[in-house]
């Protein structure tokens, strides 16, 4: 295969090795095409119909497209979970990088503080949720019983209309172990020399972080960036177990009423329209992110 | 080591091929497979259910008894969790995967129905002398016709009460409730029972979603039309009703705010902080185990007439080719020996026939004062809407996100109610 794409003839070895490859990566394409491909195809194709996921399905061409249009609670979701987004993954990073940067020095026990720090990122999903609603509890949790200390009575946070989705955003930022070690990693990678240089040139501290650190790190940055966008966008199980959407609609955020469309109200269609929107909505900020990346983005 | 097996270069074009077609083949295989495990032998008859654990030695043995009794016939269970039932039994359905019976809540008949989860059984229902199914009550079975005909049988129906924490009654010195109360006296006497400083409310605070009908049945509102094409939420019977139950919590403060609710896992009601709630049949047997509190209940008091909603739960069976095997089993369970063992011998629910609702009565974890459920079921308890569109499940999200912001103190009840109409009339027309 290799020979044709190169024109250059492959040497024995050459072609073993082409053929262990193909063993190797068989089991994912075959999990690919049976679990993900297959039934992706199967949804843009539902997402023509009135299928309601158990029988009678008719082909009604561009309307679920077209009623998202006038649905509300599309608009809302949407900008619900925009918000989230934009929330999550900015004040994530800015705090994933701040405690990378806390990390990277020479502190006592820095190794037991970086695994905390990233366990919160391998947890269950669902005892997370669990446990954070335990923490938010207004009359008995650590957060308001913190703030009290403060002389500031804490709201009922998933309960309240205003605070509800800071208080995801706020979990969020504590699951961002994987961005911090991501950080923490491309900070170790920036060559001394190019802060020694700085420092011969009479740079401080921000100057060093800001014309050394970031751009030497930006790579990484932007891996971070991209990837929670696209994690922030798919946010479901917190809702689903915390709030359900609420109070009101407060918390409604796309994926959760994606969901309810498909398992709730029977309209499989719909639902698989909705996918299809969040896959060409997470596709262009990929694409918009890929494109400002040009701009701020330094590889070596 | 790779060497042997490999001898023969395979191209990517034919590797993709094969990994097509064995990813077809695990799709569209793996399916009928599964199916014909469930459906292809009559005489194994497959049960999706619900029970905790506590209560499935109950059906083990009336399982072992049935099958001591028919030999030919094998039964195999699957359990669900009760919220991810509603899930699993379409995801079922679109597979092909269903079992022969499954249980079915009563806000499930209609779009199961339509959409062919379970089977027209009127013809065995009604055929059936001996199974008598005049003996159900109409308001549990109707949850089961949504097209005229039945498809599934209800097993347990029950209305809501009203229930009572009798230590806070007696700690206060205050009279039980009981058939004379109206809705000013329960008002009273939840102001009377409030101690914030001691962290007592009067009332728990809930505005039953689902069990609605208590809310405004007892002003002559009504949630719908009979057809339940029209939503008629804009009323000023209704206004007044759900007005009733928000300054509870605003404006007289007898009842926990939504946050103040969190602080009880189970509740503030079952916490014991709370000196009434409404108490549906299907509550007794968690406060019977749970309830650190001595605990009864009183008729639904009245408004300007009276009035409670009811609701329950039943059993249907899903494929038409094993309905005489699956009816040979749900004819014995849901008869009234069975209504008997099952769930009014072991108090877990009030059954849906009224023959056996003694049984459910005199059993141990019943309230002192159960007979309330008969009587509210015999006299002025009507099932609640809607359980006959199949937009129910989205119309009620709609009026629970409007009913979370009243509780909020976030809506007017009026803006509120408005909101309901206009959003879920819309939905109705769609």
């Amino acid at each position: 295969m290799l020979q044709r794409f190169t024109g250059k003839k492959l040497s024995k070895r050459e072609k073993q090795e082409e053929r262990v490859f193909y063993l190797f990566i068989s089991l994912w394409l075959i999990g690919f095409l049976a679990f993900t491909g297959g039934p992706m195809i199967a949804s843009l194709f539902i997402s023509f119909t009135n299928w309601t996921g158990v029988k009678s399905i008719s082909f009604i061409g561009m309307d679920n497209y077209q009623t998202m249009i006038t649905d509300k609670l599309f608009w809302i979701t949407l900008k619900n979970t925009a918000y989230y987004a934009f929330a999550s993954v900015f004040f994530g990073t800015v705090v994933a990088l701040i405690i990378a940067i806390l990390l990277n020095q020479n502190i006592p026990g820095r190794n037991i503080l970086r695994t905390i720090f990233f366990m919160p990122s391998v947890t269950q999903g669902v005892a997370i949720a669990i446990m954070w609603l335990w923490v938010l509890n207004p009359q008995v949790g650590l957060l308001n019983y913190g703030l009290s200390f403060l002389g500031i009575k804490g709201p009922g946070w998933v309960t309240s209309q205003t605070w509800a989705m800071p208080a995801l955003v706020v979990m969020a930022i504590w699951q961002n172990g994987q961005a911090m070690i991501i950080l923490l990693a491309a900070l170790q990678g920036v060559p001394r020399m190019f802060y020694e240089a700085a420092s011969l040139d009479g740079a401080g501290q921000w100057a060093k972080f800001r014309n050394v650190t970031i751009p030497m790190i930006s790579p990484a940055l932007f891996f971070v960036i991209v990837i929670g966008v696209v994690g922030s966008f798919q946010i479901f199980t917190t809702v689903a177990v915390m709030t359900r959407g609420g109070p009101g609609s407060s918390t409604m955020v796309y994926v959760y009423y994606l969901y309810q469309n498909a398992f709730s109200y029977f309209k499989m269609g719909y639902a698989s329209a909705l996918g299809w929107i969040l896959f060409i909505i997470i596709a262009a900020l990929t694409w918009v992110q890929f494109a400002a990346g040009r701009r701020w983005v330094h590889y070596e | 080591m790779f060497k042997k097996p490999l001898d023969k270069v395979v191209s990517r074009r034919t590797f993709l091929k094969a990994a097509a077609g064995g990813s077809a083949l695990m799709v569209f295989g793996i399916t009928p497979l599964a199916s014909r495990a469930f459906a292809q032998d009559a005489k194994e008859l497959s049960l999706g259910l619900t029970w905790e654990a506590a209560f499935r030695p109950t059906q083990d043995e009336f399982d072992k008894n049935f099958m001591d009794k028919h030999p030919d016939i094998t039964l195999n269970k699957q359990y669900n969790t009760w919220g991810d039932h509603q899930t699993i039994v379409p995801t079922w359905a679109a597979a092909g995967t269903l079992p022969d019976i499954v249980y079915v809540h009563g806000s499930r008949g209609a779009p199961w129905t339509a959409e062919g989860i379970i089977t027209d059984i009127d013809d065995l229902a009604n055929g059936d002398a001996e199974f008598n199914v005049s003996d159900i009550w109409e308001e549990a079975l109707r949850l089961y016709k949504p097209q005229g005909a039945i498809t599934a049988v209800p097993y347990d129906h029950g209305p809501i009460l009203l229930g009572y924490n009798k230590d806070i009654f007696d700690a206060a010195g205050h009279a039980y409730p009981d058939g004379t109360w109206t809705m000013e006296d329960f008002r009273a006497a939840a102001i009377a029972l409030t101690d914030t400083e001691k962290g007592i409310w009067g009332w728990s605070g809930n505005f039953p979603d689902r069990n609605a009908g208590g809310q405004f049945l007892p002003w002559g509102a009504q949630f719908m039309n009979e057809e339940e094409t029209q939503l008629t939420l804009d009323t000023p019977e209704m206004l007044t009703a759900i007005q009733f139950w928000a300054d509870l919590i605003h404006v007289d403060k007898v009842a926990p705010t939504t946050a103040d609710n969190q602080a009880f896992p189970s509740g503030p009601w079952q916490g014991g902080v709370v000196a009434m709630s409404n108490v549906a049949s299907w509550d007794t047997p968690t406060l019977a185990e749970f309830a650190p509190f001595a605990w009864d209940v009183a008729p639904w008091p009245a408004g300007t007439q009276k009035g409670t909603g009811s609701f329950g739960s039943g059993f249907g069976i899903c494929h038409p080719e094993n309905r005489d095997t699956g009816w040979a089993y749900l004819r014995e369970y849901l008869n009234k020996e069975g209504m008997e063992f099952m769930w009014g011998a072991s108090g877990r629910g009030s059954p849906a026939r009224q023959s056996a609702y003694d049984s459910w009565l005199n059993s141990p974890i019943a309230p002192e004062h159960a007979s309330a459920y008969l009587d509210a079921l015999k006299t002025y308890a009507m099932t609640d809407r809607p359980f006959r569109t199949l937009k129910a499940p989205e119309l009620l999200d709609i009026t629970g996100r409007e009913v979370d912001l009243i509780k909020n103190g976030d809506k007017s009840v009026a803006d509120a109610l408005a909101a309901m109409q206009k959003d879920g009339q819309a939905l109705l027309d769609s």
